[in-house]
């Protein structure tokens, strides 16, 4: 009977209304006074659509959400080592999160208001459950939204650790073991200048010389350079004109090697271009050798079918001399008849 | 086209004092017979300047007229490069690196003790001069790069020819399928003037 409230999708409020206007002149004053209710009637339906409004609002906010969800997880998807996007994912992640707090905080005032109009007025049971349903439905699927959201943070941070983990290999070969070879009190400061400008050589070298033989020399050569090295103070202070030198280059490699990805890839795609073009290509001949077997069959036939007509011209002959004969025999029995 | 016009090692000594020249290695064949001695002095005194200012264990780049110079010192031991502006600066340093390991390979730590001006001749240095005149060969993406774009020429070239294939392949289906239907026709006659007159 109470349908308006359970179903989302046939607004049977009219019915409702009319059902309850009879029942009340049927049923008289037993259900409440008529004034008061009309004028609960008439502060109850902006109550109602202002909840109805906000539920629909959070619910377009959490699914906008879910949509920024989504993007970020292709984001990192598509994030390679070098193409790194961190920007838009941080971005991306802080405008999600800020989203995430603003919508809990709305349902949290939306369940106090909710809370609040129960125990303002008496509703019928039916509203209640509807009210607490709608709030149900909206937080569990906030819920659904924030596990979402965490499992594309975790993949996110396993990928950047993942990226570290394979620039540590081509970069920092040699600083790793560095600290367990010197003096603790030259832990600190060597390795961060040392490691500035090894993994600059480190880099050139990685993708310079392939040889292990050279690295391993390097190695050794840098070890026994930080024996010989003098004050490390020194070197700190020098670090800020290192670094962005060797960011300059480092830059500059990484963008080679991106051109150089891209070109590659390029290339598959001419290739694989060029072997479909080929096969359907291989179609066509393939029809052109059918069609030339079938002509072959034809003249083969036709060539024997004038061969047979000209075995029948030759051997006619023979046929054609006997009837000859056969009819000069007839005119001369007919010659002989009338004479 | 990009040059290098002189590759050295020098021994830099920890402060004050002039480095100490190791080896020098020059190509001096863009300049004129008689100005050859004048601009070796100019290498040589811009050489051991730059050496002089370069902190251990950096790289610097110094630009000098239209000249830049490359520098790279690790503990002491200091390359330097004389190139012109357009050599790639990342191939330079690889270069520079690449020398500062062939000569420890080959003279191990003699050079600490050296003190002199004594250019030894080191016949590597002169071929790595006139191997390395092309930035590719001291950088392996440079030269990866390279290949990768001619490849993708060549194989546009050969794209266009498979179109061209494909052209010609299309007209021959055509000849094909007329003469097959030409030699059908033909067939069907001699059938037919063979079926004709049986009895004459």
């Amino acid at each position: 009977m109470a349908a308006a409230g359970a179903s989302p999708f046939r607004d049977r409020t009219s019915e409702f209304a009319s059902l309850s206007q009879t029942l009340r002149r049927i049923g008289g004053n037993a259900v409440a006074p008529p004034p008061s209710q009309s004028n609960d009637q008439v502060a109850l339906t902006p109550d109602r659509s202002e909840f109805n409004k906000k539920a629909s609002r959070i619910g377009l906010r959490i699914h906008q959400t879910s949509q920024k969800i989504d993007r970020l997880s292709n984001l990192t998807k598509r994030s390679s080592i070098f193409d790194d996007r961190s920007k838009e994912n941080e971005e991306l992640t802080s405008l999600i999160k800020n989203d995430v707090t603003a919508l809990k905080m709305a349902i949290s005032d939306l369940q106090t208001l909710q809370n609040a109009e129960i125990a303002e007025r008496s509703y019928s049971g039916d509203r209640v459950v509807h009210l607490t349903a709608v709030c149900d439905d909206l937080k569990n699927r906030l819920m659904s939204a924030t596990k979402q959201f965490q499992d594309v943070l975790t993949t996110r941070t396993k990928n950047i650790k993942a990226h570290e983990d394979r620039k540590q290999i081509f970069s920092t070969v040699v600083s790793r073991e560095k600290p367990l070879k010197q003096p603790p009190n030259n832990v600190t400061e060597p390795p961060p200048w040392l490691s500035s400008s090894d993994s600059s050589g480190g880099n050139l070298h990685s993708s310079g010389s392939i040889e292990n033989g050279v690295q391993v020399g390097n190695q050794l050569r840098r070890r026994m350079a930080t024996d010989v090295n003098p004050s490390p103070q020194m070197e700190a202070a020098m670090l800020q004109q290192v670094v962005p030198r060797q960011e300059s280059i480092s830059q500059s490699r990484t963008s080679a090697l991106q051109n150089v990805e891209s070109t590659i890839s390029e290339l598959s795609g001419v290739f694989t271009h060029l072997a479909t073009m080929v096969a359907h290509q291989g179609e066509l001949a393939i029809r052109i050798d059918d069609n030339m077997d079938e002509s072959l069959a034809n003249v083969e036939g036709a060539n024997n079918a004038l061969l047979k007509y000209l075995n029948r011209i030759s051997s006619n002959r023979w046929l054609m001399i006997k009837l000859f004969l056969i009819l000069i025999l007839f005119m001369v029995i007919f010659i002989v008849f009338i004479l | 086209m990009v040059k290098i016009t002189a590759l050295m090692v020098l021994k830099c000594r920890p402060e004050g004092s002039d480095p100490v020249i190791l080896v020098n290695a020059s190509d001096l064949s863009n300049f004129g017979f008689f100005q050859r001695p004048s601009v070796k002095e100019f290498i040589v005194f811009v050489g051991r300047t730059v050496a002089k200012r370069i902190p251990p264990g950096q790289r610097q780049s110094v630009q000098h007229e239209e000249y830049k110079v490359h520098s790279y010192n690790r503990d002491g031991l200091c390359a330097l490069g004389f190139m012109d502006d357009h050599y790639p600066v990342r191939s330079a340093f690889s270069l520079l690196n690449q020398v500062l390991d062939e000569y420890q390979k080959n003279f191990g730590d003699s050079w600490k003790t050296v003190q002199d001006d004594n250019a030894q001749q080191w016949p590597y240095l002169s071929e790595a001069l006139t191997k390395f005149q092309d930035p590719a060969e001291a950088d392996k993406l440079l030269k990866i790069q390279r290949e990768l774009d001619e490849t993708k020429i060549i194989l546009h070239k050969t794209i266009d020819s498979v179109l061209e294939r494909g052209v010609k392949l299309d007209s021959l289906v055509e000849k094909s399928s007329d003469l097959s239907a030409a030699s059908q026709m033909f067939y069907k006659q001699a059938k037919k003037t063979n079926q004709c007159c049986t009895i004459l």
